[in-house]
């Protein structure tokens, strides 16, 4: 079980199995959108897709250097400015310098996951910037001072009634837990937001490099909003969400849309590559696209994790995943939660330091079946684990458990010698004696094994073991004695 | 700051590659390499009536779980009906005023919907290039009328591109989007409408729309209008039916004329000048 790192995925994790209202909102989502992708695959007329889009991720990534380049000489031809951040902070510099220099007072946000990665909320408002996040979810996570726990579904953890008390009280409308009038209420605060900012901050679900241009799903029409109405446009972009051409575009979309609500297409896709034109009479005086690098290319340079870069961040893995089904969004402590959070938070943020997002998830493989772009992140969790294990240089990871790793190289060598093995069954039968409670399962264990035992009994050793059993009823009449039969064995 | 160069330099070194050498995409043609279309664009363009009347059936399906609702006309003159009737039976939802906006296209500025409405309180702005309160007449407005250049059977979408006289809000800000669309514009999937779209090669911007604006964002609860139009009308001219020549070329007179009865225009004078206008022409006449 965890060591004591200061983590604490293992109270969030309680709360939120405390938490029926959770539990409840998580058992729907994995009922209808995690049964639901792994229906849609399976109905998928056109059975090639998805690795025909695995294959065109990894491409781009293996030609990443080119294909950004060419999204950057196309969106700069139409005016567009483009700015290469190699970390978040530098994200950040140029975003307040654009804001600065066109004097922005209030921006509003469409959801983006990067803009939470590289935590540019606070530094906008440090800069006496009201930001304004105008997806409903995340305006109601803005209104609670809360972190959103799904990437899609942000305030899965709340029920209206949570919501209604929260807009009485932030936004003094009369009671109600009417989620349509609680729409309602938002829209029409929002819309007021929406039509007076001076700037709008998006991320960049999907990137094309041959036409130049970003795109973003989104099926509040926010999205539309924050990219038409202020002034100025800021898209920011992790450097992998790129195609190289249009078809590529087309299917990964595609992909996207169906696994994260099981839509053919979103009800906005909008496309969006530079300033207005001369004549438009809407659409941003200024359009600037930051693309992120923040810890990218490092993944990008491990052959063992590389694939995780081809994820569309379409949700489907926390949808279906049996781990983020019961603990939530908010015991992975991260910007990206569920099986992929588990694998590109250590990553960009730390091995050891999210140690026990890698070690909580249980390697069954659903998100695996479930990622329209078939990652395979029990691979990488298990990639993540044997660095945990056994440390690693090029990544930092100090092994994770010096003790632990002890433990399992004897118990290596007690399974591997059948003599050692049966010594220490008969051993731990005696020891195990005062731990047996009256139901005759080992009710609690002590030291580091307390773990084991804190929401499970454990069946003891029992008296004589399937083997033992086996030798006594059909063992050769001339190997009478137990010695005889492990000298035999044990060579 | 980073530069481009060390930037991409450094992915380069993620990759592997040689330091220093900078690869070019003419270097990997396979990167870029475009399919050939003709045989989608010819698919499109040589369809039969009946696979035409399968496209329509499917389009009206796909409306129907979007929660699009779908008005199909024979004739010019009944889309302009169902339009008006739209407009006469929907309530402004952020004020009183009956304002409307409509992208400054053929297709619309044909119905001559001003005139329809000369005698109501009912005041109609057109997009036209140039007119700096476009922005100030689109939030006013409850409706708005824009005609999509392609629409898509498989997913219930309409394409929006933007021009100057087509803005990006008119689709997007009024409560209630009217899109009208042609059959022969309708394609089957999105395969098709990208090869159209690549075709055709519009500007910076464009959108694809399913539906009215919606969130499930409590509980799941599915709910129309987010932040986006609430309602979403689809008017589709069935027959593969041109607007008439003599109508086309009398149109740009009619976009003067709208122009000079419309600018400047405030709430107050608007119905006024609607009447005095009125009856010049026969919008009815024109459409057929
Ligand atoms: S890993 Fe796959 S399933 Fe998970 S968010 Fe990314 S693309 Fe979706």
């Amino acid at each position: 079980m965890s060591q004591k790192t200061g983590s604490t995925y293992n109270q969030d994790a309680k709360k939120a199995i405390d938490s029926p209202t959770l539990q409840k909102n998580l058992h729907n989502l994995y009922e209808r959108f995690g049964k639901g992708a792994m229906q849609v695959w399976e109905e998928l007329e056109d059975q090639g897709m998805r690795d025909r889009v695995k294959e065109s991720r990894m491409r781009t990534l293996a030609h990443l250097d080119i294909v950004l380049a060419e999204l950057a000489e196309n969106v700069r031809k139409r005016g567009g400015k483009v700015y290469f951040a190699q970390s978040g902070q530098d994200a950040i510099d140029y975003t307040i310098d654009v804001a600065r220099k066109n004097k922005v007072r209030k921006v509003v946000k469409g959801k983006s996951m990067i803009s939470m990665e590289i935590e540019i909320d606070q530094a906008l408002a440090a800069d006496g910037i009201e930001v304004i996040e105008t997806d409903l979810g995340e305006y109601i996570i803005q209104l609670a001072d809360d972190r959103p726990s799904h990437i899609i579904a942000p305030c899965i953890h709340m029920d209206r009634n949570d919501i209604g008390q929260l807009f009485t009280e932030k936004l003094g409308i009369e009671p109600t837990t009417d989620p349509e009038k609680l729409t309602m209420v938002a829209r029409k605060e929002l819309r007021q937001e929406l039509l007076t900012a001076d700037m709008g901050i998006t991320g960049c679900n999907l990137a094309c490099a041959e036409t130049g241009q970003i795109s973003i799903v989104s099926n509040e029409g926010n999205i539309r909003m924050v990219t038409t109405m202020p002034r100025v446009h800021v898209a920011l972009m992790g450097m992998e969400r790129v195609t190289a051409t249009m078809d590529e575009h087309r299917e990964t979309i595609q992909l996207l849309t169906m696994g994260a609500a099981l839509q053919k297409l979103s009800t906005y896709v909008s496309f969006t590559g530079g300033p207005r034109g001369k004549d438009d009479p809407d659409g941003p005086e200024e359009f600037h696209l930051v693309i992120i690098d923040n810890g990218r290319s490092k993944i990008l340079e491990d052959s063992d994790f590389r694939e995780s870069l081809a994820c569309i961040r379409c949700g489907a893995c926390l949808n279906i995943c049996p781990v983020y089904g019961k603990i939530g969004g908010h015991a992975y402590n991260s910007t990206y939660p569920g099986p992929i959070g588990a694998v590109i938070t250590p990553l960009l943020d730390g091995i050891n330091k999210h140690a026990d997002l890698c070690k909580g998830e249980t390697l069954c493989g659903a998100c695996l079946d479930v990622c329209p772009v078939r990652n395979d992140l029990p691979r990488m969790l298990s990639a993540l684990r044997y660095k945990l294990a056994y440390g690693d240089n090029h990544w930092n990871v100090r092994q994770h458990n010096v003790a632990e790793s002890y433990v399992y190289a004897a118990w290596q060598r007690a399974i591997s010698h059948s003599s050692a093995y049966r010594r220490m069954i008969k051993t731990v039968r005696l020891l195990q004696k005062p731990f047996i409670g009256k139901n005759r399962m080992i009710q609690r264990m002590t030291g580091l094994a307390a773990g084991w035992t804190d929401s499970r009994d454990l069946p003891p050793i029992a008296k004589r073991t399937f083997a033992e059993i086996w030798d006594e009823k059909y063992a050769k009449p001339q190997q009478q004695t137990q010695e005889i039969r492990e000298e035999k064995t044990d060579d | 700051m980073t530069s481009d160069l060390s930037f991409l330099n450094n992915i380069r070194t993620a990759l592997k590659l040689p330091q220093g050498a900078e690869r070019t995409k003419n270097m990997f043609p396979a990167l870029f390499a475009k399919p050939d279309k003709s045989k989608i664009l010819e698919k499109i363009a040589n369809r039969s009536q009946d696979e035409k009347a399968l496209l329509v059936d499917q389009f009206k399906a796909n409306c129907v779980t979007l929660k699009t609702v779908l008005h199909v006309a024979e004739t010019a003159k009944e889309v302009e009906d169902i339009t008006v009737e739209i407009i006469r039976t929907k309530e402004p939802e952020f004020s009183y005023n009956r304002h409307i906006i409509q992208h400054n296209h053929p297709d619309i500025s044909g119905m001559q919907l001003w005139k329809r409405f000369n005698r109501e309180s009912v005041t109609v702005h057109t997009t036209f290039p140039g007119d700096p309160e476009i922005t100030e007449k689109t939030i006013a407005a409850y409706i708005g009328i824009t005609v999509p250049r392609i629409s898509i059977a498989e997913s219930g979408t309409l394409v929006q591109f933007t021009t100057p006289g087509c803005p990006r809000s008119t689709s997007l800000v009024p409560s209630i989007h009217i899109a009208l669309i042609r059959g022969e514009d309708l394609v089957a999937d999105l395969e098709e409408a990208y090869a159209l779209i690549e075709e055709i090669n519009p500007g910076e911007s464009f959108v694809f729309i399913s539906g009215p604006s919606k969130t499930a964002d409590i509980e799941a609860h599915l709910v129309h209008g987010a932040h986006g139009p609430k309602e979403v009308h689809i008017i589709l001219l069935k027959e593969v039916e041109k607007i008439p020549e003599a109508a086309a070329e009398s149109q740009l007179a009619n976009i003067a004329e709208e122009e000079a009865c419309q600018e400047g225009t405030t709430k107050e004078n608007a119905d006024t000048v609607k009447e005095g206008t009125a009856g010049l022409e026969d919008p009815a006449e024109k459409m057929n």
